[in-house]
């Protein structure tokens, strides 16, 4: 259970991924990942490709980082979610509320 | 013996088989302001132990009968959820005799000799450490204490005023003291039945501290007659307000009218709800078409109720993620399958949620519960309105000169015309109810008048304004193609007015509510209507609505080619 960022050169290209499962305990962790990137116009991409289990005190998560984003006028994409974790997504409709790339 | 919590003075027990190292030790301790007792072997100091229950321990190693490392043993034991600190008194001053006394379940040691201030400060460290830990325990029942009182409170606010428990089959299992999931249940004026299950973000006292304030929303918006469409709405603003951004509501909102064989249902990031036929087989599944409440600062553009077609005996069950994710000792989900079979088993034996439940509790074998766990299962028949008053008179159509109510004078008036796009955002009929309510106060009868008020507003909306004929609705398929004609037709509203009047009547023979709607329409052959009131056995899924008026109704009448109707209620 990890949360691994990699930032771009200029600082505003953000990749955050998460093994493994992906719940409340990971609050903290997920949040000091982005925190600190507060460059304007920062693209945030959440890898969720080896994410196995996802609740949703996740979502939760997920919004606090599109909120985080909105501020600082950046955005978020959520990249190739694996199976259990796009079902999650669909029956939540985040495909309405931000981008999810398959 | 009270506990060490509630005396106010300090017990000690010094266990030596040396009678003078006990007097010493007891006159120090004394000095300390402690009470002391003594044993002269481990099985006394044990004995003696469990007798008076003391603050503090002092223990010789070397004893007859029992040596002090069994004898801390025992009281270790016995003390499991109660610090009383043990420290062992010796003269053996190696490293080994040091461990063995920690393992044994001392709390500490002091070798032989040391002079009465080390012993003292000693003690009072030690002392120190088990106040804290008094302090720690009784902070903890406190808290437990206030937890279970508001949860209490909570379950009592929410849970226990739901409507028809004993029709509607909900289960419902916690993860922790406090539920995050949600389940209502409120009674409709018009006799339909709402229902609300929801799941709040995480689980425990943080996410069902929304609850409360949505409890009363949902029954008072319910019994006021606002539309299931609009408490959604509402719930979604208040969530938004109320909430931080990662707490947040998934919910399936849920209204069934028996009368109308219509079930409404709206799903908001939970599992699919089923309908389930008779014969066991899912007729419909309703997927997640909306994020969680509380999300979004308003719902979705285009954002409308899922309307199905029902038959009596058909069942909707809905679940929350919490059964589907339920895992056993292995990590295996229950899962969809698993669920879909054990439904299926239980409508066919009668016993849907005991059956799913009896289910997932062997699939699980009693590994702890990750989630809270819900389940609701709602008949389709009987929620309807309740017929009871006199009126069973049909009434006869007819267009009457109808100038007795100008003559007799109204008690009171209340009249609203709504025109173009207002039409399709306002709800007037809550607004109708609530000047009834207010002027002549609560009665059982108003539910009455809300029906025929509903009805006729539907219907001078529906086919007058909107210009939708009922033929449509006529089968099963064409049900759900009717609403989705009305959604569009409603979007793009711009012309056209529904006027609503409520004159209360009293006269001597009884008071009378004369209802009078008007419609910028172009009519309809209510002969017609008329002759099919005549044969009162029909039943089709058209024109039931103006049946049921004509029987609460003692007087129906249609004015100006149908775009007029008075209807006359009489005042028990």
């Amino acid at each position: 259970m990890t949360v691994k960022k990699i930032t771009s050169d200029s600082g505003k290209d953000v990749t955050i991924s998460i093994e493994d499962r992906f719940d409340f305990s990971l609050h903290q962790l997920f949040r000091d990942s982005y925190a600190d990137s507060t460059a304007s116009g920062s693209k945030f991409t959440l890898d969720l490709s080896k994410t196995s289990y996802m609740d949703s005190s996740a979502l939760g998560m997920i919004l606090l980082l599109k909120d985080h984003a909105e501020k600082i006028s950046g955005s978020v994409t959520i990249s190739k979610p694996s199976e259990p974790v796009a079902k999650i997504l669909e029956i939540a409709q985040f495909n309405r509320l931000l981008k999810i790339e398959k | 013996m009270a506990s060490a919590l509630e005396r106010r003075y300090k017990l000690a027990l010094v266990v030596d088989d040396s009678v003078m190292q006990c007097k010493v030790l007891s006159v120090l301790l004394k000095e300390e302001g402690y009470r002391v007792f003594t044993a002269n072997d481990g099985a006394r100091g044990v004995e003696m132990y469990i007798k008076y229950q003391p603050d503090l321990v002092l223990m010789d190693i070397n004893m007859p009968v029992m040596d002090g490392y069994e004898a801390a043993r025992q009281i270790k034991a016995l003390s499991k959820h109660t610090l009383a600190p043990l420290i062992f008194i010796t003269s053996i001053d190696t490293d080994q005799a040091f461990i063995d006394s920690i393992e044994a379940g001392g709390d500490g040691i002091l070798v032989r000799p040391f002079s009465p201030e080390v012993f003292k400060a000693k003690i009072k460290s030690i002392q120190r450490i088990s106040d804290l830990y008094i302090q720690v325990k009784s902070l903890q029942q406190a808290q437990q204490k206030d937890a279970e009182l508001a949860e209490q409170l909570m379950s009592g606010v929410i849970e226990s005023r739901n409507f028809a428990l004993d029709r509607i089959g909900i289960v419902k299992k916690a993860a922790e003291l406090f539920s995050g999931d949600i389940q209502l249940t409120a009674q409709c004026p018009n006799g339909d039945v709402n229902v609300l299950l929801g799941d709040f973000t995480g689980h425990g006292l943080r996410s069902s501290i929304g609850a409360i304030p949505l409890a009363e929303t949902f029954r008072v918006m319910t019994r006021k007659g606002f539309s299931l469409f609009e408490i959604i709405s509402q719930f979604n603003s208040q969530l938004y307000d109320l909430l931080p951004s990662d707490l947040f509501l998934a919910a399936t909102f849920i209204s069934v009218s028996s009368q109308d064989s219509t079930a409404y249902i709206f799903n908001a990031g939970l599992p699919d709800t089923y309908i389930y036929s008779d014969e066991g087989e899912v007729s419909h599944k309703l997927g997640s078409s909306h994020p969680p409440l509380g999300v979004l600062e308003s719902l979705l553009p285009g954002s409308q109720l899922r309307v199905v077609y029902i038959k009596d005996s058909d069942r909707i069950l809905t679940l929350s993620d919490g059964i589907i994710e339920a895992r056993n000792a292995d990590g295996e989900m229950y899962g969809i399958e698993r669920f879909e079979q054990a439904a299926e088993l239980g409508f066919r034996n009668g016993a849907v949620t005991d059956t799913i439940v009896a289910d997932l509790e062997s699939f699980c074998e009693g590994t702890l519960q990750e989630d809270d766990i819900s389940l609701i299962d709602i008949p389709c028949n009987g929620w309807e309105p309740s017929l009871s008053v006199a009126h069973s008179t049909v009434a006869s159509v007819s267009d009457v000169e109808f100038q007795e109510i100008k003559q007799t004078g109204a008690s009171w008036s209340w009249k609203l015309v709504l025109i173009g796009d207002k039409l399709a955002k306002v709800n007037p009929i809550p607004m109708a109810m609530s000047y009834l309510h207010e002027i002549e106060g609560n009665s059982e009868q108003w539910q009455n008048l809300y029906t025929i008020l509903t009805e006729l507003f539907i219907n001078a909306l529906d086919h007058g304004v909107l210009g939708l004929s009922s033929d449509l609705k006529k089968e099963a398929e064409g049900f759900a193609l009717y609403f989705q004609e009305r959604e569009e037709r409603l979007k793009q509203l711009a012309v056209g007015s529904v006027e609503i009047m409520l004159n209360f009547v009293r006269a001597e023979a009884g008071d009378e509510v004369v209802i009078e709607v008007k419609d910028s329409g172009n009519g309809f052959d209510f002969e017609k209507v008329q002759e099919k009131l005549q044969e009162t056995s029909e039943l089709s899924l058209s024109g039931r609505g103006i049946q049921l008026v004509s029987k609460l109704c003692n007087g129906l009448y249609y004015k100006d080619k149908g775009t007029h109707v008075i209807a006359k209620y009489a005042v028990n």
